[in-house]
Protein backbone atom coordinates (compact mmCIF):
# COMPACT_ATOMS: atom_id res chain seq x y z
CA UNK A 1 0.00 0.00 0.00
CA UNK A 2 2.85 2.31 0.85
CA UNK A 3 4.10 2.10 -2.70
CA UNK A 4 0.76 2.90 -4.29
CA UNK A 5 1.54 6.49 -5.12
CA UNK A 6 4.96 6.09 -6.76
CA UNK A 7 3.61 3.08 -8.64
CA UNK A 8 0.66 4.91 -10.16
CA UNK A 9 2.99 6.68 -12.60
CA UNK A 10 4.45 3.56 -14.21
CA UNK A 11 0.98 2.03 -14.45
CA UNK A 12 -0.33 5.10 -16.24
CA UNK A 13 2.89 5.15 -18.23
CA UNK A 14 2.52 1.56 -19.34
CA UNK A 15 -1.06 2.14 -20.41
CA UNK A 16 0.00 5.16 -22.42
CA UNK A 17 2.90 3.28 -23.95
CA UNK A 18 0.45 0.92 -25.60
CA UNK A 19 -0.38 3.62 -28.09
CA UNK A 20 2.81 5.63 -27.77
CA UNK A 21 4.03 4.48 -31.14
CA UNK A 22 0.74 5.06 -32.90
CA UNK A 23 0.24 8.69 -31.94
CA UNK A 24 3.84 9.85 -32.07
CA UNK A 25 3.92 13.37 -33.34
CA UNK A 26 4.24 13.85 -37.06
CA UNK A 27 4.43 17.65 -37.26
CA UNK A 28 7.17 17.97 -34.68
CA UNK A 29 10.23 20.10 -35.62
CA UNK A 30 12.92 17.48 -36.11
CA UNK A 31 16.71 17.57 -36.14
CA UNK A 32 18.93 14.79 -37.43
CA UNK A 33 22.04 14.09 -35.38
CA UNK A 34 24.71 11.59 -36.36
CA UNK A 35 27.11 10.25 -33.75
CA UNK A 36 30.31 8.61 -34.92
CA UNK A 37 32.34 7.20 -32.01
CA UNK A 38 31.77 10.33 -29.96
CA UNK A 39 31.87 12.89 -32.83
CA UNK A 40 28.61 14.81 -33.41
CA UNK A 41 27.39 15.91 -36.82
CA UNK A 42 26.20 18.65 -36.63
CA UNK A 43 28.05 19.76 -33.51
CA UNK A 44 25.76 22.77 -33.06
CA UNK A 45 21.99 22.42 -33.31
CA UNK A 46 19.79 25.49 -33.73
CA UNK A 47 16.22 25.28 -32.47
CA UNK A 48 13.37 27.66 -31.77
CA UNK A 49 12.91 28.50 -28.10
CA UNK A 50 9.58 27.75 -26.45
CA UNK A 51 8.76 24.84 -28.71
CA UNK A 52 9.38 21.15 -28.17
CA UNK A 53 11.44 19.37 -30.79
CA UNK A 54 12.66 15.95 -31.71
CA UNK A 55 16.24 14.82 -32.23
CA UNK A 56 16.65 11.76 -34.42
CA UNK A 57 19.82 10.06 -33.24
CA UNK A 58 21.84 7.84 -35.55
CA UNK A 59 24.82 5.90 -34.30
CA UNK A 60 27.07 5.61 -37.37
CA UNK A 61 30.14 4.54 -35.39
CA UNK A 62 31.62 1.14 -34.70
CA UNK A 63 30.76 0.92 -31.02
CA UNK A 64 27.91 1.80 -28.64
CA UNK A 65 27.36 5.46 -27.69
CA UNK A 66 25.33 7.19 -25.01
CA UNK A 67 23.78 10.48 -26.00
CA UNK A 68 23.48 12.47 -22.79
CA UNK A 69 22.65 15.98 -21.72
CA UNK A 70 22.81 16.88 -18.05
CA UNK A 71 21.08 20.21 -18.62
CA UNK A 72 18.19 18.62 -20.54
CA UNK A 73 18.02 15.48 -18.38
CA UNK A 74 18.05 13.02 -21.27
CA UNK A 75 20.21 10.00 -21.87
CA UNK A 76 19.94 7.38 -24.55
CA UNK A 77 22.16 4.40 -25.20
CA UNK A 78 22.53 3.36 -28.85
CA UNK A 79 24.23 0.22 -30.10
CA UNK A 80 26.29 0.46 -33.32
CA UNK A 81 24.07 1.12 -36.35
CA UNK A 82 21.05 1.87 -34.18
CA UNK A 83 18.77 4.89 -34.70
CA UNK A 84 16.34 6.28 -32.17
CA UNK A 85 15.05 9.64 -30.99
CA UNK A 86 14.52 11.89 -28.01
CA UNK A 87 11.92 14.64 -27.67
CA UNK A 88 13.06 17.74 -25.79
CA UNK A 89 10.71 19.97 -23.84
CA UNK A 90 10.24 23.63 -24.86
CA UNK A 91 13.49 25.43 -24.02
CA UNK A 92 14.17 28.91 -22.80
CA UNK A 93 16.62 30.82 -25.03
CA UNK A 94 20.14 29.69 -24.24
CA UNK A 95 22.86 27.14 -24.88
CA UNK A 96 22.54 23.55 -23.72
CA UNK A 97 25.42 21.13 -24.02
CA UNK A 98 25.26 17.42 -24.78
CA UNK A 99 27.94 14.75 -25.03
CA UNK A 100 28.61 11.08 -25.62
CA UNK A 101 29.07 9.55 -22.20
CA UNK A 102 31.00 6.64 -23.69
CA UNK A 103 33.49 9.00 -25.40
CA UNK A 104 34.14 11.71 -22.85
CA UNK A 105 37.43 12.69 -24.49
CA UNK A 106 35.50 14.04 -27.52
CA UNK A 107 34.22 17.63 -27.64
CA UNK A 108 30.67 18.37 -26.49
CA UNK A 109 27.84 19.34 -28.80
CA UNK A 110 25.62 22.38 -28.27
CA UNK A 111 21.92 23.05 -28.67
CA UNK A 112 21.19 26.74 -29.22
CA UNK A 113 17.64 27.86 -28.54
CA UNK A 114 16.72 31.27 -30.00
CA UNK B 1 41.82 5.51 -18.39
CA UNK B 2 40.77 7.92 -15.65
CA UNK B 3 37.58 8.51 -17.64
CA UNK B 4 36.78 4.80 -17.81
CA UNK B 5 37.37 4.55 -14.10
CA UNK B 6 35.12 7.54 -13.49
CA UNK B 7 32.28 6.21 -15.63
CA UNK B 8 32.25 2.76 -14.07
CA UNK B 9 32.39 4.19 -10.57
CA UNK B 10 29.69 6.78 -11.20
CA UNK B 11 27.37 4.30 -12.88
CA UNK B 12 27.80 1.77 -10.10
CA UNK B 13 27.65 4.05 -7.07
CA UNK B 14 23.86 3.93 -6.76
CA UNK B 15 23.75 0.12 -6.81
CA UNK B 16 26.76 -0.01 -4.49
CA UNK B 17 25.02 2.19 -1.93
CA UNK B 18 21.70 0.35 -2.09
CA UNK B 19 23.28 -3.07 -1.74
CA UNK B 20 25.89 -1.90 0.75
CA UNK B 21 23.27 -0.33 3.02
CA UNK B 22 20.98 -3.36 2.84
CA UNK B 23 23.92 -5.64 3.60
CA UNK B 24 25.00 -3.53 6.58
CA UNK B 25 21.42 -3.61 7.80
CA UNK B 26 21.13 -7.40 7.48
CA UNK B 27 24.45 -7.70 9.29
CA UNK B 28 22.86 -6.08 12.33
CA UNK B 29 19.90 -8.44 12.54
CA UNK B 30 19.85 -11.21 15.12
CA UNK B 31 21.97 -14.11 13.83
CA UNK B 32 19.01 -16.38 13.11
CA UNK B 33 17.49 -13.86 10.68
CA UNK B 34 20.67 -13.12 8.75
CA UNK B 35 21.09 -16.08 6.37
CA UNK B 36 17.65 -15.71 4.78
CA UNK B 37 18.10 -12.00 4.08
CA UNK B 38 21.65 -12.35 2.79
CA UNK B 39 20.70 -15.22 0.52
CA UNK B 40 17.97 -13.02 -0.97
CA UNK B 41 20.42 -10.13 -1.39
CA UNK B 42 23.09 -12.18 -3.17
CA UNK B 43 20.49 -13.87 -5.35
CA UNK B 44 19.34 -10.39 -6.33
CA UNK B 45 22.90 -9.32 -7.12
CA UNK B 46 23.33 -12.39 -9.31
CA UNK B 47 19.99 -11.87 -11.08
CA UNK B 48 20.79 -8.17 -11.55
CA UNK B 49 24.13 -8.94 -13.17
CA UNK B 50 22.44 -11.45 -15.45
CA UNK B 51 19.69 -8.98 -16.39
CA UNK B 52 22.27 -6.23 -17.04
CA UNK B 53 24.21 -8.49 -19.40
CA UNK B 54 21.00 -9.58 -21.11
CA UNK B 55 19.88 -5.97 -21.60
CA UNK B 56 23.31 -5.01 -22.94
CA UNK B 57 23.27 -7.93 -25.38
CA UNK B 58 19.74 -7.02 -26.51
CA UNK B 59 20.81 -3.42 -27.12
CA UNK B 60 23.55 -4.67 -29.41
CA UNK B 61 21.45 -7.28 -31.19
CA UNK B 62 17.99 -5.71 -31.23
CA UNK B 63 19.01 -2.14 -30.51
CA UNK B 64 16.42 -0.34 -32.62
CA UNK B 65 13.45 -1.82 -30.79
CA UNK B 66 15.06 -1.59 -27.36
CA UNK B 67 16.16 2.02 -27.83
CA UNK B 68 12.62 3.00 -28.82
CA UNK B 69 9.70 3.93 -26.54
CA UNK B 70 9.10 0.34 -25.36
CA UNK B 71 12.64 0.07 -24.01
CA UNK B 72 12.38 3.51 -22.45
CA UNK B 73 9.13 2.64 -20.67
CA UNK B 74 10.82 -0.48 -19.40
CA UNK B 75 13.54 1.73 -17.88
CA UNK B 76 10.86 3.95 -16.35
CA UNK B 77 9.18 0.91 -14.81
CA UNK B 78 12.46 -0.46 -13.43
CA UNK B 79 13.30 2.86 -11.75
CA UNK B 80 9.78 3.38 -10.39
CA UNK B 81 9.49 -0.14 -8.97
CA UNK B 82 12.96 0.15 -7.40
CA UNK B 83 11.92 3.44 -5.81
CA UNK B 84 8.73 1.88 -4.40
CA UNK B 85 10.75 -1.05 -3.01
CA UNK B 86 13.15 1.35 -1.28
CA UNK B 87 10.16 3.08 0.29
CA UNK B 88 8.79 -0.24 1.49
CA UNK B 89 12.22 -1.22 2.84
CA UNK B 90 12.66 2.06 4.74
CA UNK B 91 9.25 1.69 6.35
CA UNK B 92 9.96 -1.91 7.30
CA UNK B 93 13.21 -0.79 8.90
CA UNK B 94 11.41 1.89 10.92
CA UNK B 95 9.65 -0.87 12.86
CA UNK B 96 13.01 -2.08 14.12
CA UNK B 97 14.12 1.26 15.44
CA UNK B 98 12.58 1.11 18.91
CA UNK B 99 14.59 -1.73 20.41
CA UNK B 100 17.33 -3.96 19.01
CA UNK B 101 15.30 -6.99 20.19
CA UNK B 102 12.49 -6.08 17.84
CA UNK B 103 14.71 -6.20 14.76
CA UNK B 104 13.00 -8.73 12.60
CA UNK B 105 13.88 -10.57 9.43
CA UNK B 106 12.96 -8.82 6.19
CA UNK B 107 9.21 -9.12 5.85
CA UNK B 108 9.65 -9.98 2.19
CA UNK B 109 13.01 -11.50 1.24
CA UNK B 110 11.73 -11.37 -2.33
CA UNK B 111 11.55 -7.58 -2.11
CA UNK B 112 15.20 -7.43 -1.01
CA UNK B 113 16.19 -9.65 -3.93
CA UNK B 114 14.15 -7.66 -6.46
CA UNK B 115 15.54 -4.34 -5.23
CA UNK B 116 19.12 -5.63 -5.58
CA UNK B 117 18.28 -6.94 -9.05
CA UNK B 118 16.83 -3.64 -10.25
CA UNK B 119 19.58 -1.54 -8.66
CA UNK B 120 22.23 -3.47 -10.58
CA UNK B 121 20.35 -3.96 -13.84
CA UNK B 122 19.49 -0.26 -14.17
CA UNK B 123 23.03 1.01 -14.64
CA UNK B 124 24.81 -2.32 -15.06
CA UNK B 125 23.71 -2.68 -18.67
CA UNK B 126 25.31 0.69 -19.47
CA UNK B 127 28.56 -0.35 -17.83
CA UNK B 128 28.53 -3.62 -19.79
CA UNK B 129 27.92 -1.77 -23.09
CA UNK B 130 30.57 0.83 -22.30
CA UNK B 131 33.13 -1.88 -21.53
CA UNK B 132 32.18 -3.77 -24.69
CA UNK B 133 32.72 -0.62 -26.74
CA UNK B 134 35.97 0.15 -24.94
CA UNK B 135 37.32 -3.35 -25.49
CA UNK B 136 36.34 -3.32 -29.18
CA UNK B 137 37.91 0.07 -29.94
CA UNK B 138 41.59 0.76 -30.26
CA UNK B 139 43.52 1.58 -27.13
CA UNK B 140 41.38 -0.94 -25.33
CA UNK B 141 44.10 -2.02 -22.92
CA UNK B 142 44.15 1.33 -21.14
CA UNK B 143 40.34 1.49 -21.09
CA UNK B 144 40.04 -2.01 -19.72
CA UNK B 145 42.60 -1.34 -17.03
CA UNK B 146 40.63 1.75 -16.10
CA UNK B 147 37.35 -0.14 -16.02
CA UNK B 148 38.76 -2.97 -13.92
CA UNK B 149 40.28 -0.43 -11.55
CA UNK B 150 36.80 1.13 -11.39
CA UNK B 151 35.29 -2.19 -10.38
CA UNK B 152 38.02 -2.61 -7.77
CA UNK B 153 37.33 0.87 -6.41
CA UNK B 154 33.67 -0.16 -6.25
CA UNK B 155 34.45 -3.24 -4.19
CA UNK B 156 36.68 -1.11 -1.99
CA UNK B 157 33.87 1.43 -1.50
CA UNK B 158 31.60 -1.44 -0.44
CA UNK B 159 34.17 -2.63 2.11
CA UNK B 160 34.67 0.90 3.48
CA UNK B 161 30.90 1.31 3.78
CA UNK B 162 30.70 -1.90 5.81
CA UNK B 163 33.62 -0.91 8.03
CA UNK B 164 32.28 2.59 8.50
CA UNK B 165 28.80 1.42 9.38
CA UNK B 166 30.23 -0.73 12.17
CA UNK B 167 31.80 2.32 13.79
CA UNK B 168 28.38 3.87 14.31
CA UNK B 169 26.14 2.96 17.19
CA UNK B 170 22.75 1.50 16.39
CA UNK B 171 20.82 4.72 16.54
CA UNK B 172 23.21 6.72 14.35
CA UNK B 173 23.49 3.87 11.87
CA UNK B 174 19.72 3.59 11.75
CA UNK B 175 19.22 7.31 11.10
CA UNK B 176 21.95 7.58 8.52
CA UNK B 177 21.05 4.47 6.53
CA UNK B 178 17.36 5.39 6.53
CA UNK B 179 18.16 8.89 5.28
CA UNK B 180 20.53 7.66 2.56
CA UNK B 181 18.14 4.96 1.35
CA UNK B 182 15.21 7.39 1.24
CA UNK B 183 17.33 9.87 -0.74
CA UNK B 184 18.35 7.15 -3.21
CA UNK B 185 14.74 6.03 -3.60
CA UNK B 186 13.76 9.63 -4.35
CA UNK B 187 16.55 9.87 -6.92
CA UNK B 188 15.27 6.71 -8.64
CA UNK B 189 11.76 8.16 -8.69
CA UNK B 190 13.03 11.39 -10.27
CA UNK B 191 14.91 9.47 -12.93
CA UNK B 192 11.67 7.62 -13.73
CA UNK B 193 9.77 10.93 -13.88
CA UNK B 194 12.40 12.49 -16.19
CA UNK B 195 12.26 9.59 -18.61
CA UNK B 196 8.47 9.43 -18.51
CA UNK B 197 8.22 13.20 -19.10
CA UNK B 198 10.50 12.93 -22.09
CA UNK B 199 8.38 10.10 -23.50
CA UNK B 200 5.12 11.97 -22.89
CA UNK B 201 6.70 14.96 -24.60
CA UNK B 202 6.76 12.89 -27.78
CA UNK B 203 3.01 12.27 -27.73
CA UNK B 204 0.28 14.46 -29.17
CA UNK B 205 -1.03 16.26 -26.10
CA UNK B 206 -2.72 19.61 -25.50
CA UNK B 207 -0.06 22.35 -25.75
CA UNK B 208 -0.46 23.20 -22.05
CA UNK B 209 0.70 19.69 -21.14
CA UNK B 210 4.15 20.29 -22.63
CA UNK B 211 4.61 23.43 -20.54
CA UNK B 212 3.41 21.56 -17.48
CA UNK B 213 5.84 18.71 -18.12
CA UNK B 214 8.81 20.86 -19.04
CA UNK B 215 8.61 24.30 -17.42
CA UNK B 216 10.85 24.72 -14.40
CA UNK B 217 9.14 25.92 -11.22
CA UNK B 218 12.34 27.69 -10.17
CA UNK B 219 16.03 27.95 -10.98
CA UNK B 220 18.49 27.07 -8.23
CA UNK B 221 21.43 26.54 -10.56
CA UNK B 222 23.36 29.40 -8.96
CA UNK B 223 23.21 27.50 -5.66
CA UNK B 224 24.03 24.09 -7.10
CA UNK B 225 24.20 23.52 -10.85
CA UNK B 226 23.02 20.00 -11.66
CA UNK B 227 24.53 20.17 -15.15
CA UNK B 228 28.02 20.35 -13.66
CA UNK B 229 29.78 17.02 -13.02
CA UNK B 230 29.60 17.20 -9.24
CA UNK B 231 26.07 18.59 -9.32
CA UNK B 232 24.95 15.77 -11.62
CA UNK B 233 26.37 13.15 -9.26
CA UNK B 234 24.60 14.82 -6.34
CA UNK B 235 21.37 14.92 -8.38
CA UNK B 236 21.66 11.25 -9.31
CA UNK B 237 21.95 10.27 -5.64
CA UNK B 238 19.34 12.59 -4.12
CA UNK B 239 16.80 13.50 -6.80
CA UNK B 240 17.89 17.15 -6.67
CA UNK B 241 16.98 19.25 -9.73
CA UNK B 242 18.12 22.81 -10.37
CA UNK B 243 15.17 23.38 -12.76
CA UNK B 244 12.41 21.16 -11.38
CA UNK B 245 9.19 20.89 -13.38
CA UNK B 246 5.94 20.47 -11.43
CA UNK B 247 5.34 16.69 -11.97
CA UNK B 248 8.72 15.77 -10.51
CA UNK B 249 8.24 18.12 -7.57
CA UNK B 250 4.81 16.66 -6.79
CA UNK B 251 6.10 13.11 -7.04
CA UNK B 252 9.14 13.75 -4.87
CA UNK B 253 7.09 15.61 -2.25
CA UNK B 254 4.54 12.75 -2.14
CA UNK B 255 7.35 10.24 -1.87
CA UNK B 256 8.94 11.98 1.13
CA UNK B 257 5.55 12.50 2.78
CA UNK B 258 4.76 8.80 2.35
CA UNK B 259 8.16 7.83 3.74
CA UNK B 260 7.69 10.08 6.75
CA UNK B 261 4.12 9.02 7.37
CA UNK B 262 4.87 5.30 6.84
CA UNK B 263 7.83 5.32 9.21
CA UNK B 264 5.91 7.31 11.79
CA UNK B 265 2.88 4.98 11.67
CA UNK B 266 5.08 1.92 11.96
CA UNK B 267 7.02 3.29 14.91
CA UNK B 268 3.79 4.17 16.70
CA UNK B 269 2.47 0.66 16.09
CA UNK B 270 5.62 -0.95 17.43
CA UNK B 271 5.74 1.33 20.45
CA UNK B 272 2.12 0.35 21.18
CA UNK B 273 2.89 -3.36 20.98
CA UNK B 274 5.82 -3.03 23.32
CA UNK B 275 3.88 -1.23 26.01
CA UNK B 276 1.00 -3.74 25.98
Amino acid sequence: MAGALPLSTPVAALLLSLFANAVLAGGLPTVELEIRDGAFDPAVIQVAAGQRFKINLHNRGNGPVEFESLALRVEKVLGPGVSSFVVIHPLRPGRYSFFDEFHLDMPEGIIEAH
Amino acid sequence: MTQALLIVWRESVEALLVIGLLYAWLQRLPARHRPQGKRALWLGVLAGTGLALLLAALMLLAGTSLSGPAGEWFQVAMAAVASALVLQMVIWMAGSNATPQSRSAPSHPGAVALLATLAIAREGSEIALFLYGAAASSGSAGMLTGALTGLLVGVLSFAILQRGSRLLNWRRFFQLSTLLLTLLGGAMLMSAVDRASSLLMGLELPAAAYDWLGNAMWDSSTLLDDSSRAGALFASLTGYRAHPPLPGLLMLASYWLLAWWGCHARRVRYAGQLSV
